[in-house]
C-alpha cells in the first residue's frame, strides 16, 4: 500500500508536545481538542459508551503524564487509541473480578447510540448500527478504526495489539458480515 | 452484495475514503471505481459506515485539558551518580586483579609444559644446545624479569599474582566494608525515572 506522506496534523502533533513540554499549557488543550472526538468515537465503538468521558479523561492523562515515552514511531492518535483501549479492558477485567456483567448486549449497543445522541436515526442508519453491533468486538475495533478513523493496517495493529495481517484478516471479515446482515 | 475479484482496490477503499493514498495510487483506485459498480458501492457502504460511527458523545476538551498536569523532565539523582562511579571502580578493582591471575596462570602454565616435554624428550646433547640457547635469549634481552621457577605449581604463581592486587593489600575491616558495599549495590533506585505505563498489560482478549 502507498501511502501519502505524514500530514501536517502530524507534524503538527509533535510541535504541540514540544510546545507543552516547553511549559506551554495551552499546547495540551489543543491537542485535546484535535483528538478526543476521535478517542470518544472509539471508546464508545468498543462498548464503553456510559463511562466515554471518564476513559478519555484518563487516556490524556495518562498519556500526557508519560509522553517521554511516546517515540512518534506512531501518530500521536493511534498512541492514543492504544492507550484507551487499554484503559477500557481493564475497567472490563476489574469489573470481573466485582462479578460485574461486562457482557455488552449488541442489540443495546444500537440502541444506546441513538438515545445517547440524542439523533433521531434513520431506518438505514439503525440498519447500520445494528449490522455493526452484530461484529465481534475485535472485529468492531479493527473495523472502526479502519473506516472511521482512517487508520493504516499497521496503525491498527499497533492500536490493538495484533499483527497487520491479522488485523486486515479483521478487517475483510467485518466487512462481509455487515454485508451479509444488510442482505438479510 | 458482492464482492469484487480486485481485493488490492477494495484493501484501499478506506484509505481512499480518508484520502491516504499518495496521487499515483489514487488514479488507479479512480481508474478502477469507473469501471465497478461493485466498488462503486462498497465505497458508499464505507461512507455511510463511517458518517453512523462519526457521531460519538461529546467530551469537554477543556475540562479534560485542565486534569492534565505540567511538563515534569525525568530527572536524576546525583548521589546516584556516586554509586555507579564507586561500582566501576570496584569492577576494575576486581577485574583488574583477575586479569593479573588469569595471564600470570596463561603465560607461566604453557612454560611449564613446554619445558616438561623438553626435559623429557631430548638427549643429553641437545640439552646442551637448549642450554646455549636460552643463555642467548637472555643475553639478547636482558630487561625481562627473571622467570618463574618452573618447578613451583601454576597455582602458586595465581596465589601471589593475587597477593599483590589491590584487593589483596586491603585489611579484613577493608574488604569486609568493600563486601558490604557490593551486597548493597543490589538495592540502589534505579538512575532514570521509567516512563509511566499508561496500563498495567496482561491478558486482553475477551471484549
Amino acid at each position: 500500500m502507498t501511502y501519502a506522506a505524514p500530514t501536517t496534523d502530524e507534524r503538527t502533533d509533535l510541535d504541540l508536545v514540544s510546545r507543552w513540554k516547553a511549559g506551554d499549557q495551552r499546547a495540551a488543550t489543543v491537542l485535546v481538542e484535535r483528538h478526543a472526538a476521535a478517542v470518544s468515537r472509539f471508546v464508545a465503538s468498543i462498548g464503553a459508551r456510559a463511562e466515554v468521558e471518564e476513559v478519555v479523561q484518563d487516556t490524556f492523562v495518562r498519556a500526557f503524564a508519560s509522553i517521554d515515552g511516546f517515540r512518534a514511531e506512531s501518530t500521536l492518535r493511534t498512541w492514543l487509541f492504544t492507550i484507551a483501549r487499554r484503559l477500557v479492558l481493564d475497567r472490563r477485567r476489574s469489573a470481573r473480578r466485582r462479578g460485574e456483567q461486562v457482557e455488552v448486549q449488541e442489540a443495546d449497543v444500537a440502541t444506546e447510540y441513538d438515545a445517547l445522541d440524542g439523533v433521531v436515526a434513520d431506518e438505514t442508519r439503525v440498519r447500520l448500527r445494528r449490522a455493526m453491533a452484530a461484529l465481534t468486538p475485535t472485529q468492531r475495533e479493527v473495523f472502526v478504526l479502519r473506516v472511521s478513523e482512517g487508520l493504516s493496517y499497521r496503525e491498527i495493529a499497533d492500536a490493538v495489539d495484533t499483527t497487520e495481517g491479522a488485523a486486515r484478516v479483521h478487517y475483510h471479515n467485518a466487512m462481509r458480515a455487515i454485508k451479509e446482515f444488510l442482505d438479510e | 452484495m458482492s464482492d469484487c475479484p480486485n481485493g488490492d482496490v477494495r484493501d484501499a477503499l478506506p484509505d481512499y475514503l480518508h484520502g491516504r493514498l499518495d496521487a499515483a495510487r489514487r488514479r488507479e483506485v479512480e481508474s478502477h471505481l469507473a469501471s465497478c459498480p461493485t466498488c462503486r458501492a462498497e465505497l458508499s457502504l464505507l461512507r455511510d459506515l463511517r458518517d453512523t460511527v462519526r457521531h460519538a458523545p461529546a467530551v469537554d476538551a477543556v475540562a479534560i485539558a485542565s486534569a492534565i498536569p505540567p511538563y515534569r523532565a525525568p530527572v536524576r539523582r546525583a548521589w546516584s551518580n556516586g554509586w555507579r562511579v564507586a561500582a566501576a571502580l570496584v569492577a576494575i578493582a576486581v577485574g583488574g586483579t583477575s586479569i593479573v591471575v588469569v595471564r600470570s596462570r596463561g603465560r607461566e602454565a604453557p612454560t611449564e609444559l613446554a619445558a616438561s616435554v623438553r626435559a623429557a624428550t631430548a638427549s643429553p646433547r641437545d640439552s646442551q644446545r637448549i642450554a646455549a640457547t636460552q643463555r642467548r635469549s637472555e643475553m639478547a634481552a636482558p630487561a625481562r624479569p627473571t622467570p618463574v621457577d618452573v618447578s613451583r605449581p601454576a597455582v602458586e604463581t595465581g596465589e601471589l599474582a593475587m597477593a599483590t592486587g589491590a584487593i589483596g593489600e586491603l585489611s579484613d575491616r577493608e574488604l569486609s566494608a568493600l563486601v558490604e558495599g557490593l551486597e548493597s549495590l543490589d538495592g540502589l533506585p534505579p538512575t532514570e525515572v521509567e516512563a509511566l505505563e499508561p496500563v498495567s498489560v496482561g491478558a486482553q482478549e475477551g471484549l
